[in-house]
């Protein structure tokens, strides 16, 4: 039976902010309907509308002309309303059957029998019986999307579903989803890339600062169009110039960096040796969980680990702190912004004055010089243009685009030789990603040396000099960037061999 | 002292006796913890059941009714928790230590007419084996329902986690009640009810203290039993048999110290009183070292408060 899905008027203010500003879309089974649009544009707030999640503070959502009413996950399950989040809503601790049993109504042992079904159905291969926090990302997200299918759903949102995914995953997700349109649900697939946009969905509705500015036949657009639509301004392209430096000095060299842990959420690592030139960017790829978290605190000093060596500028700093390595002209930009780059509770300036101790004449004998550190923080506001100049301000109300400029700023404002940073772009819209891509390309251009860790290959691709993969705590070997395409990134990425 | 064998059968039965209240309270507060709740408040729920109960045996003369209203005013006294915590999103641990010193107090107030009144004898069963068994007569006959209860129960709440749809409701809401909640599952209603549940067997152990153990009321009776109860949960790592195990422990050291001091051995007082202490932190750190264990057994989100996107 044909599903038709209307949203109508859909309206949701937050205090400072329209989420949702009169939301009308209509959906048909049989296609594939993307939404696309910026963080902050609506998206998410919509699809937990329509997944009872949150309600609306106005409007109507009809599914076959039927009034439904979303107060509830509940509802929206009753309803034949199924959905794959972006932050899995798996628990962790609990083994994947338990997790698909929590809300079955049948006993575990017909249950069991459907699962295995399904898995036959559409090959996808998981243990049943391992808790979910041994399981890699799209394997949690297979979980995630067989919750829904026992509930035999007629519609499906999936939310920005590849972004912790492999180009493998992706691949193989695609060729679900497309199966599940063919047996006839709904899918609705939200995304800020655009490139899947084109590859996977049949119509597209783009948003822009909660409204809907376009609704359009994915065959008509193409990257460019519905770039120039979600931004609503014309974006320019970046693309590094490859240097291949062979006779430059090496600046930073790690050898027989091991790392052995015995906690099950930890990543060991087996021998890596590497080392970055003058002015050169390393990229480092990988799906998250392979181990970039030790690497990084490893890097950073926040974990020192025996036996290895670690030059810098020709002194050994395998054993100093954080600290320390910044004294010797390091600097860090953390994955998590949040906890692990500032402290969301504290002012601007006062994040600022964190990380610079010993240059910068912040404090004066035991006691905090805030006039310095204001002036200090108001330079690193104007120059690395964040969207405000009130250094009074409390970091937890900039966006995640914001904060990480006001990080990166004050990590490069010391002049740093070298820049290590995880996830630099991690959930920020296409506007901060460029600001950010432009900056890490500018540093290289003033002859000092980045490591990237990522786990977007495409920004791996756009910005690194060489590249190599981390796969199970282990490193690929290193490649110039130009050898490198997705699809080889993508093979050793999930632990295939390219020779 | 003769280390005869039927001596050794009353030490282990009176070792099984003096464990039993910490047995039901960490029992009860494992639930609680197990769905994300710190209630810090055992202590002052054991002694608001341990003064209600000694307070309905001695008005009504029923010690059935008095250990189901030590019971009731466990939970009554819990729902004041939950109601703070859970509806008003107070902090966790602030309103448990709150409760505990609203309990002792409450409890202190409630008692002033009840010190000194003596206790009632409590029914214990297959009394005739007890006498007629060398060694494992002591062991396991002639104690109260209420023993026996408290041991049956570390196994039932293993079984209830493990094996029962509500169990591991629990347990999702523990991991993560933010995914529970979008699975449709009300995690304000499944904490509220671990948080009863706590409560009520806070409340029987504390009525086993006053109306079964030492059958009188007196002034902080519990004398830090419910802190001991909380830190054996955490040392146990949430499971219920090592609980189970680091309550006998507990209860085993205090009384072996005890007649150790009356044999007079050459050790410190003071050590021996801080024995129990470290032998069970000792032997539990030892018992739990498996970190994976731990990280699957590990409430995630305990004590962090909930609150429902609208």
């Amino acid at each position: 039976m044909a599903t038709d899905l209307r949203i109508s008027n859909i309206s949701k203010i937050y205090p400072g902010c329209i989420a949702n500003d009169n939301v009308s879309l209509q959906f048909k089974s049989g296609k594939i309907y993307a939404l696309l649009g910026e963080n902050g544009a609506g998206k998410s707030t919509l699809v937990k509308i329509l997944s009872g999640v949150i309600s609306p503070d106005n409007g109507e959502v009809f599914l076959n002309e039927k009034n439904l009413k979303l107060s509830s996950p509940l509802d929206a399950k009753k309803n034949k309303i199924g959905m794959v989040f972006q932050h899995f809503n798996l628990f962790e601790t609990l083994s994947v059957f338990e997790n698909l049993s929590i809300d079955a109504t049948e006993d575990n042992k017909s249950l069991r029998v459907r699962i295995n079904e399904i898995l036959k159905k559409y090959n996808f291969s998981i243990d049943l019986d391992v808790p979910v926090l041994n399981l890699s990302a799209g394997q949690k997200q297979k979980v995630e999307i067989i919750r829904c299918l026992l509930r035999s759903p007629k519609v499906l949102i999936m939310d920005e579903p590849t972004s912790v995914l492999t180009e493998q995953e992706t691949e193989e997700l695609f060729i679900s989803l497309k199966k599940f349109c063919d047996e006839g649900i709904l899918i609705i697939y939200i995304t800020h890339k655009l490139k899947e946009v084109l590859s996977l969905c049949d119509e597209v509705a783009v948003m822009r600062k909660g409204k809907v500015v376009s609704v359009s036949q994915t065959q008509n657009e193409k990257v460019e169009t519905l770039a120039n639509k979600m931004v609503g301004q014309k974006l320019g392209k970046i693309k590094k110039k490859i240097k291949i430096s062979k006779n430059k000095d090496e600046i930073f060299k790690v050898k027989h960096l091991n790392f052995y842990s015995d906690d099950p959420f930890e990543t060991n690592l087996f021998n890596l040796n590497f080392s970055v030139k003058k002015g050169e960017c390393l990229g480092i790829a990988g799906i998250s969980g392979n181990g970039q978290n030790e690497l990084f605190q490893i890097l950073s000093g926040e974990i020192i680990t025996p036996n290895t060596s670690i030059i810098f500028r020709n002194k050994e700093i395998a054993k100093l702190n954080p600290k320390q390595r910044r004294e010797y002209l390091m600097a860090f930009s953390p994955e998590d912004r949040i906890s692990q780059a500032a402290v969301p509770e504290l002012k601007i300036y006062e994040n600022v004055a964190l990380n610079n101790f010993k240059s910068s004449n912040f404090f004066e004998k035991g006691l905090v010089n805030e006039r310095k550190i204001k002036e200090h923080s108001k330079k690193i506001l104007s120059d690395f243009s964040v969207n405000t100049d009130n250094v009074e301000l409390k970091s937890q109300f900039l966006s995640g685009g914001n904060l990480q400029k006001l990080i990166l700023g004050r990590e490069l404002i010391t002049a740093p030789e070298l820049l290590i940073c995880y996830n630099p772009t991690w959930g920020l819209d296409v506007g901060a990603i460029n600001y950010i891509h432009e900056t890490l390309i500018k540093i290289n251009d003033q002859e000092k040396s980045t490591i990237l860790i990522s786990t977007d290959t495409e920004e791996l691709l756009k910005l690194s000099d060489r590249i190599t993969v981390i796969y199970k705590g282990k490193l690929s070997k290193i490649m110039p960037s130009d050898e490198v395409t997705p699809e080889k990134l993508g093979i050793l990425m999930g632990g295939g061999s390219i020779d | 002292m003769s280390l005869d064998i039927s001596f050794i059968g009353i030490l282990i039965g009176s070792i099984m006796a003096s464990s039993v209240p910490l047995i039901l309270a960490a029992s009860g507060e494992l639930i609680t913890e197990r769905s994300g709740v710190l209630n810090l408040g055992v202590e002052g729920m054991m002694i608001i059941g341990a003064i209600s109960g000694f307070a309905l045996m001695v008005i009504t003369d029923n010690l059935f009714i008095a250990i189901i209203v030590s019971m009731l005013s466990g939970v009554i006294i819990s729902l004041i928790f939950g109601f703070l915590t859970q509806s008003l999103l107070t902090n966790h641990v602030a309103t448990g230590l709150a409760l505990t010193i609203f309990g002792i107090g409450l409890s202190a107030m409630l008692g002033r007419d009840f010190v000194g009144i003596p206790g009632k004898d409590f029914p214990i069963l297959f009394s005739s084996l007890r006498e007629s068994i060398p060694f494992f007569g002591p062991i396991l006959f002639g104690h109260s329902i209420v023993l026996y209860f408290a041991f049956a129960l570390p196994f039932l709440t293993n079984y209830f986690l493990k094996k029962t749809k509500l169990g591991l409701v629990v347990r999702a809401v523990g991991d993560s009640p933010a995914s529970a909640s979008n699975q449709g599952i009300n995690v304000i209603m499944v904490r509220y009810c671990c948080i009863l549940y706590g409560g009520g067997m806070c409340g029987l152990a504390g009525a086993y203290l006053s109306l079964i153990y030492t059958p009188q009321w007196i002034e902080n009776m519990t004398a830090g039993r419910g802190w001991i109860a909380l830190a054996l949960v955490v040392f146990a790592t949430w499971s219920p048999i090592k609980v189970l195990i680091g309550a006998i422990i507990f209860g085993g050291i205090s009384i072996l110290q005890l007649h150790m001091q009356a044999v007079g051995f050459r050790i410190p007082v003071q050590f021996l009183i801080a024995l129990p202490y470290l032998m069970t932190i000792i032997v539990l750190v030892v018992i739990s070292r498996d970190s994976r264990k731990i990280k699957l057994n590990t409430p995630t989100s305990l004590g962090r408060i909930f609150y429902k996107e609208k």
